[in-house]
């Protein structure tokens, strides 16, 4: 009976894989490495775009300054020491002696500095380049000092710790001056680039997203213990996990369906590697349509058991908690209180006494007179869509509010979002991709002046959701003008506070991260807190 | 009532498989009363359960009971077929007598459109018509409907140029008839049986065209009962809980088998070489 699985996983594997794509050479070499994943960017150069920026560093061809580990330390990755000043606006990074990119030329001072600008300069100055470094630093100079291999970079504005932002693959450091023409590319292959990382790119077909590596033989830190590896775009998570089981790939990321990995792990065969990633799935909430209602939408996040639909409607690819920012993070979220729990009944009393009841009989409650139906938008993406099912099955048989579910994919979403034709819409967001909320915490930031508000006539604003509060925005100003970290963190949770007293924003969990492999062929496969990390020089072939 | 006892004695195929379809569509009548629980009912602590004497084809990923959701499943399935049948069957008819009689410039635009119609990969059109009118049930029976009429209107035109210049017709023409008269009294009659016939065959492929819409995501949509959107639900469980995709499709697979073979059994009913 095993061999008869085993045989029909081999066959469903291989022709859902074939139908995804031509697969790159699979032959299996002790130094070879199959390695089959999701591939979201069809460029690797970090100014390019934000994908393309995460892929070079997901598939271990771009390195950056700094590097973070799973607890969110900062560990010196090319840069080696650095100093900064007391207002925290200059910065200083001696460059680690002997770091040479994959074709050879040294990565000095000169070439990070010269990386850098390049990287601020096209996405300033050219619609081709559409990465936001700028976001996150807001610089003044950058500069090297070729005799003492140091790069210093000056900020307008002082940063409480720019290391950690370094560690963005946006600042990931490449050969401005590399040659990337090739047989192929007479012209140069414009989505290719040289860097520093354990593999360098040697092929990459655009069409099928997929590509082949070898090992930079001029690697800095250790030897490389693959000489080639290859990537294999696999859309579907249960083609991810049968082509696993059936030996076509050694290594996969992020299978999402809760019974395919159920499956693996149930196997000595195989080995999941699981952690809590820095990702929250959420909704957001548009404060413009019907769920400006506060009492709706207290009620609607008491109805809902995130705590079941973590553990079983996703089998655990979530876990449950309070507030927006994964508990797993450094921010004391234990302080956090709810007073939106769950609890049906309450949930049910409260629309009660509000008046919000259905009065024509029609099973559905109405407000202002028409019935309660929302505009529920996701895609199928890290368990969103089976949230947003399990989300519409609970509010209409148990609260009686409608909710029409769209299940589209991300592009439309976003432009539904923008256009705000949503009453929920749903997301996975990398909270602190940079080491703090900065960005992520924008979502719900208004300003001031409401300048942060996203309209067409402000098409640079990040609140898609329309939410507004003073309370927030002026914690939220406290925030980034700090450079305290302690004091950072117990505003990151006041604020956290705010949105879950304001029932701003529908938490579905936090995301759980797997890297699985192939026990007899790989080792080392750990999955990073931090999910722009991939393929390291940990994994190596198994012995 | 003898002669229909001797009917159904002699065409013994058409009478199972007629039986077998009138039981279908009771099933759909009476599922509020077959199906042991509400098919809407989630209840997430009960998910992916397997097939058990509480739940007989065991529950989905949101805890609902499957074997309700099959029961029910053949309403939206069942209904939805006929009437996307019925739709080609009316359009495609009308429009091919209406090009075969008139002839023309009439014949050239109707056969014309067919033709562009044809020219494309049905259910990519269908797909593509579904896509831009938005994912429902609805809209799937439109975008097939927009591309299948083509067969019925063809099959028509073609039956009505075989009899339109026999002598009756010229006779009817020669004694004042008007031209619905001749329509209605002496072609619709003519071409009907043939129709008929291709018609419930039809009834199975599109019943899979359907849930293949749906399978794809263009047709029924969460939370409805439809077989070809429960079979795409159970897709990512294959492996471990392969009953949500046995049951609707072991569900499609049935019907599908007893509407073609029903098709079948009709036309030797009526294929005239039997008398």
């Amino acid at each position: 009976m095993k061999k008869l699985k085993k045989a029909l996983a081999a066959v469903l594997a291989a022709a859902m894989v074939m139908s995804v794509s031509p697969v790159t050479s699979m032959a299996a070499f002790d130094d070879t490495l199959n390695f089959g994943c999701y591939v979201y960017s069809t460029s690797f150069d970090p100014a390019a775009y934000q994908n393309a920026a995460w892929q070079g560093v997901r598939w271990g061809i771009t390195e950056c300054l700094f590097k973070f580990n799973d607890d969110m330390s900062v560990e010196p990755l090319l840069c080696d020491t650095y100093e900064v000043s007391d207002d925290k606006m200059t910065w200083t990074f001696h460059i680690r002696e002997g770091v040479q990119f994959s074709n050879g030329d040294a990565c000095d001072a000169q070439a990070v500095a010269d990386s850098l600008n390049r990287l601020f300069y096209v996405c300033a100055n050219s619609d081709d380049y559409s990465s936001t470094p700028a976001g996150y630093i807001d610089m003044a100079s950058i500069e090297a000092d070729t005799d003492a291999n140091t790069v210093t970079i000056v900020t307008n504005t002082a940063v409480a710790d720019l290391t950690a932002t370094l560690c963005f693959p946006f600042y990931s450091i490449i050969d401005v001056y590399g040659d990337t023409t090739d047989a192929e590319h007479e012209g140069g292959y414009a989505t290719s680039v040289i860097a520093t990382g354990p593999y360098a790119l040697s092929s990459f077909d655009a069409t099928t997203k997929s590509g082949t590596m070898v090992a930079n033989e001029y690697y800095w830190k250790e030897e490389v213990p693959y000489g080639t590896v290859n990537v294999t775009f696999i859309e579907d998570d249960s083609t991810k996990a049968m082509s696993l089981m059936s030996g076509l790939i050694d290594l996969t990321e992020n299978v999402t369906t809760s019974s395919d990995l159920a499956t693996l792990e149930a196997s000595d065969a195989y080995y999941v590697s699981q952690s809590s990633s820095l990702r929250s799935g959420f909704a957001y909430i548009n404060m413009d349509g019907i769920l400006g209602n506060d009492t709706l939408r207290q009620a609607i996040r008491m109805a809902i058991d995130s705590t079941t639909m973590c553990e079983i409607t996703v089998g655990g690819m979530y876990t449950a908690g309070v507030g927006i920012l994964p508990s797993s993070l450094i921010y004391e979220d234990e302080d956090l209180d709810n007073p939106y729990a769950y609890d049906l009944e309450a949930a049910v009393a409260l629309l009660d006494e509000a008046g919000i009841v259905d009065t024509d009989g029609d099973g559905v409650r109405e407000l202002d007179g028409e019935n309660i139906n929302l505009n529920y938008i996701t895609y199928n993406n890290r368990c969103l869509s089976d949230f947003a099912a399990a989300i519409q099955s609970t509010l209409s048989q148990y609260l009686g509010i409608g909710v029409s579910v769209n299940s589209t994919d991300s592009d439309t979403e976003w432009m539904l979002m923008q256009s705000g034709e949503y009453d929920l819409c749903d997301s996975n967001w990398t909270t602190v991709g940079t080491g703090d909320p900065t960005a992520f915490l924008l979502n719900w930031y208004g300003g001031t002046d409401g300048s942060n508000f996203y309209s067409t006539e402000n098409p640079d604003g990040t609140n898609y959701c329309n939410y507004d509060s003073d309370e927030f925005d002026a914690l939220y100003e406290q925030f980034i003008a700090s450079t305290d970290t302690d004091e950072r963190n117990a505003l990151v949770v006041e604020m956290e506070q705010v949105l879950v007293n304001d029932c701003a924003v529908l938490l579905h969990g936090y995301y759980n991260s797997t890297m699985i492999s192939n026990a007899s062929k790989v080792t080392g496969a750990e999955i990073a807190t931090f999910d722009y990390y991939w393929l390291s020089t940990d994994i190596k072939p198994a012995e | 009532m003898r002669k229909n006892l001797e009917f159904l004695k002699k065409h013994k195929a058409f009478t199972v498989f007629a039986l077998l379809a009138i039981a279908l569509a009771l099933v759909a009548i009476f599922a509020p009363y077959i199906a042991p629980y509400d098919p809407y009912e989630a209840i997430l602590t009960d998910a992916l359960q397997a097939p058990s004497s509480t739940h007989w084809f065991g529950t989905d990923k949101l805890g609902r009971d499957l074997f309700s959701r099959v029961i029910y499943g053949s309403r939206i399935s069942l209904s939805s077929a006929l009437i996307l049948v019925a739709c080609i069957f009316v359009v495609g008819s009308v429009l091919g007598i209406l090009a075969g009689y008139f002839g023309g410039w009439v014949d050239a635009v109707i056969m014309r459109i067919a033709d562009m119609m044809i020219s494309f990969p049905g259910m990519v059109l269908a797909i593509a018509i579904a896509g831009i009118l938005g994912a429902s049930i609805t809209n799937a029976v439109i975008a097939i409907t927009a591309v299948s009429w083509t067969k019925y209107a063809r099959l028509a035109r073609s039956l009505v140029l075989k009899i339109k210049n026999c002598d009756y017709i010229a006779a009817a023409r020669v004694t004042g008839s008007t031209t619905p008269h001749i329509l209605y009294t002496y072609l619709f009659p003519n071409v009907m049986p043939t129709l008929m016939v291709t018609a419930f065959t039809d009834i199975g492929s599109m019943m899979l065209e359907l849930a293949g819409l749906s399978f794809l995501g263009f047709g029924a949509q969460a939370p409805q009962a439809e077989w070809g959107l429960m079979l795409s639900e159970g897709r990512s469980y294959m492996q471990a809980a392969p009953w949500m995709m046995l049951y609707p499709g072991l569900a499609i697979l049935v019907t599908v088998v007893i509407f073609n073979l029903l098709g079948d059994s009709l036309r030797d009913v009526l294929d005239p070489r039997d008398e």
